[in-house]
């Protein structure tokens, strides 16, 4: 009924390939943009701009990137961590070596050389393929974080061998640093991942995303039409590494202030991992659903006894949670095995025709 | 349904005996650790501190008459989650207690702008010491690099220095490199070759490289900076690999009991620096027995409350209740508000009558902060592993402040500077 598509007449071919054909997906978006835009900063705690708003942004945003290279050009990657760590290293570099850069244009810059370093682990993708690709971006991962312990240029040859977010101003506000506040950090950062998403969707409906989707599905049948394989699966870990980098830049700069290399290490990759597989491989959508369950569940999770007077321990509440999160990812892959996205899409179609199901 | 509405309303009674509870505490949030993989460290530490404040709670009603709510809020040792409890507590707590050198650092940076003072007692960044810099943050009684400089003076009064070797085995992390410019600028100044040998954090329970290493360089002295599995991973391998225990030094957070016990008499002879030491005849101990264990409030045993790590746990504390007790006697105010905690922490006078007072003699040496010096340098103790239990083989050491101080300004100066603008307090640097 709320779903009903009966009436919308598409005219032309440009109303038919528009991002959004149905209207009241148009208008579910806008509501949740202007949720995120307007409401939320206008009525989150501190608390929940820095444990929810702000990481579930970033988050999404590294599992969009990794859903890039693996949900649509099928290339299996677990060194989503290292790259982002690659891009978040960038971004101290260039803020420390250049301190008049705008931090924006320093998070946005970062992401290409993560982009670079990419292309450089993807090149072993020409060759090798599934598992086997697997195990030679863990490779990327574990020299990566190496390098960022060994190599003491890259953290300054400070002694903690971690980097610390200094403050940064951008025109008369901090956006970084401890002096900035949650707001201004959270805008930043829904900024950039608006951006990014939007890019991200058009790249994926385009002749690219058409090319990756075909490698994906089968490679040998994609080159046989005419796609060239190299490009089709470097500009993918480009674009993913791109993506991946930006969101750990943001990750250091815009929500943790301080990285030490260990952060960057192979449990931060699987979280990811994690995040794109249950939001759903080859959606966008998918990625948020799937940082709302896996990042911001447990922390709404652990404030429950208290907003509920429960004198349960913290260390119990803990065990509880991951429990609780544990049978929640298994009872949504079990009804769904194709993520949160799908189950999403499923629902819609349903209510679409409801209610008079043919 | 019965059994929903009955939820409920225990849910709002719950909610509204919360509210009135909160009418006048002091709440010490405090960034435990019981689950991951250092909780067997953790425990200890957590029920020692825990159990001296239920004791307070239930001997004098509190501090000054008013109860402190010590409330715990898990991290499991993961600086996310130690972030998300830091900023789920802020809003009311009068301190915080970070509880891992990774969440100290993310949490220090913004000491000037949340206004709570950090109490990392013998953890953190050694430079923290510089309390002009550091304003808000404390790391009573002994900073690392006291550590570190305690044990090269035991060594010199143990057989000298000049031209030895020291293989550094430490947790490749922060926390393990923390003593690093301190031992290089001191084996410069001494005459001692150093041999930093890291750990990775994956490597902990299986150090065979770094002991073939060890072997290799043949060093007289091994000393090491270790946490969690870490330690009871080096302390087997030293075992199996026949290095003399005399020759193995380890910092306060590598004297666990529980670690030694492992290897039992074969571990004799391993020494561990420490700055508190346990006293089970402190009447201190006697009133937790009594307010505490025979009421049924800890979650601590027998066993473990006579280890060095739950001892560790009261005086830790000990200082934080009695940094809010300076403050009440000099605010004359019972509900101390963030600010005037850090007034008392800054004037901590622990001598050693207060600790006859407080029941804990011989358990820390006394020690005194001031608005310029957060740390208080109390020296401490070289404790030995007899294959049973620690004990004391050294008088009471002193670490060399001569050599340390210039250290400690330059690094706090360098990190005011990387985190421009970075408040110092003025008032104290002219006063000293």
């Amino acid at each position: 009924m709320l779903y009903r598509t009966a009436g919308q007449f598409k005219t032309s071919y440009q109303a038919d390939q528009a991002l959004f054909p149905v209207r009241q997906d148009a208008v579910l978006l806008g509501l949740i943009l202007l949720l995120a835009w307007v409401i939320f900063p206008l009525v989150a705690s501190e608390f929940a701009f820095q444990t929810l708003l702000i990481p579930i942004l970033i988050y999404a945003l590294a599992a969009l990137g990794l859903n890039i290279l693996t949900g649509y050009a099928g290339q299996l990657s677990l060194g989503t961590a290292a790259f982002m760590g690659v891009g978040a290293y960038a971004c101290y570099k260039l803020v420390t070596l250049m301190p008049w850069l705008n931090p924006v244009v320093a998070i946005l810059l970062s992401g290409a050389f993560s982009a670079g370093v990419g292309v450089a682990f993807g090149i072993p993708s020409l060759r090798i393929k599934g598992f086997y690709l697997a195990i030679a971006t863990l490779a990327a991962q574990f020299f990566l974080v190496w390098l960022f312990e060994k190599w003491g240029w890259l953290y300054n040859y400070n002694a903690s061998g971690a980097i610390q977010v200094p403050n940064l101003e951008m025109f008369g506000v901090y956006v970084a640093g401890p002096q900035a506040s949650s707001t201004v950090q959270y805008f930043v950062v829904l900024g950039v991942v608006t951006l990014l998403t939007l890019v991200c969707i058009n790249l994926t409906r385009g002749n690219l995303g058409r090319t990756w989707k075909a490698t994906r599905d089968m490679d040998i049948a994609a080159e046989l039409i005419g796609i060239n394989l190299m490009r089709s699966k470097l500009t993918a870990f480009a674009i993913s590494s791109y993506v991946v980098g930006v969101a750990g830049a943001l990750f250091v700069f815009m929500w943790r202030g301080a990285a030490e290399p260990n952060l960057f290490d192979i449990p931060l990759s699987f979280r990811i991992l994690f995040i794109a597989i249950i939001g759903g491989l080859g959606s966008i959508l998918g990625n948020y659903l799937g940082a709302i369950l896996i990042v911001g569940l447990p922390v709404v999770l652990n404030t429950l006894p208290e907003a509920l007077g429960l004198p349960i321990s913290s260390a119990t509440v803990e065990h509880l949670n991951i429990m609780i999160v544990g049978s929640l990812i298994i009872f949504f892959l079990i009804i769904e095995p194709h993520g949160l996205a799908r189950l999403w899409a499923l629902i819609r179609e349903k209510l679409i025709i409801w209610p008079f199901p043919y | 349904m019965t059994r929903f509405t009955r939820l409920a309303a225990a849910a709002a009674l719950g909610a509204l005996m919360g509210t009135t509870a909160m009418a006048q505490e002091l709440f010490t949030p405090n960034l435990a650790y019981r689950t991951g993989p250092f909780a067997a460290t953790g425990i200890p530490l957590m029920n020692g501190q825990a159990d001296y404040m239920t004791m307070l709670n239930n001997r004098d009603g509190g501090i000054g008459g008013v109860k402190v709510n010590f409330e715990e809020c898990e991290t499991g040792y993961s600086t996310e989650k130690g972030v998300e409890c830091y900023e789920k507590t802020k809003g009311k707590a009068i301190v915080t207690q970070p509880w891992s050198t990774g969440i100290t650092l993310q949490v220090l940076p913004k000491s000037n702008v949340d206004e709570i003072p950090i109490l990392a007692p013998g953890y953190g960044f050694s430079p923290m010491a510089d309390g002009t810099v550091f304003q808000w943050a404390f790391n009573t009684p002994s900073s690392y690099w006291d550590g570190a400089s305690m044990i090269l003076q035991y060594l010199e009064q143990n057989g000298g220095l000049d031209g030895k070797k020291i293989a550094f085995l430490h947790l490749d992390h922060p926390y393990g490199k923390e003593p690093i410019p301190y031992l290089e600028q001191q084996a410069e100044e001494k005459g001692f070759e150093m041999v930093p040998i890291p750990v990775g954090l994956k490597e902990m329970q299986n150090q065979s490289a770094q002991w073939l290493q060890i072997r290799r360089e043949r060093p007289d002295y091994v000393v090491m900076w270790g946490w969690g599995a870490m330690n009871a991973g080096a302390i087997t391998e030293a075992v199996k690999t026949k290095f003399p225990m005399e020759n193995m030094i380890g910092v306060w957070w590598a004297g666990h009991d529980a670690d030694l016990k492992i290897v039992g008499e074969e571990g004799a002879g391993y020494k561990s620096i420490s700055w508190s030491f346990p006293n089970p005849d402190a009447p201190v101990l006697a009133d937790i027995q009594k307010h505490v264990v025979d009421e049924g409030l800890t979650q601590s045993n027998a066993e473990e409350m006579k280890g060095v790590f739950y001892n560790r746990g009261l005086v830790i504390s000990m200082i934080l209740a009695e940094g809010i007790r300076t403050a009440q006697e000099h605010f004359e105010e019972p509900e101390v508000s963030a600010e005037q905690l850090r007034w008392g922490l800054e004037n901590l006078n622990i001598t050693e009558a207060r600790l006859d007072e407080l029941g804990m003699t011989g358990m820390v040496p006394p020690f005194a902060t001031s608005c310029a010096d957060h740390t208080g340098h109390s020296g401490g103790w070289m404790t030995e592993w007899d294959g049973e239990k620690f004990v004391k083989v050294s008088d009471h050491l002193m670490p060399d402040s001569e050599s340390i101080r210039p250290l400690e300004e330059a690094k706090a100066a360098e990190y005011a500077e990387a985190n421009a603008p970075w408040p110092v307090n003025e008032e104290c640097s002219a006063t000293n």
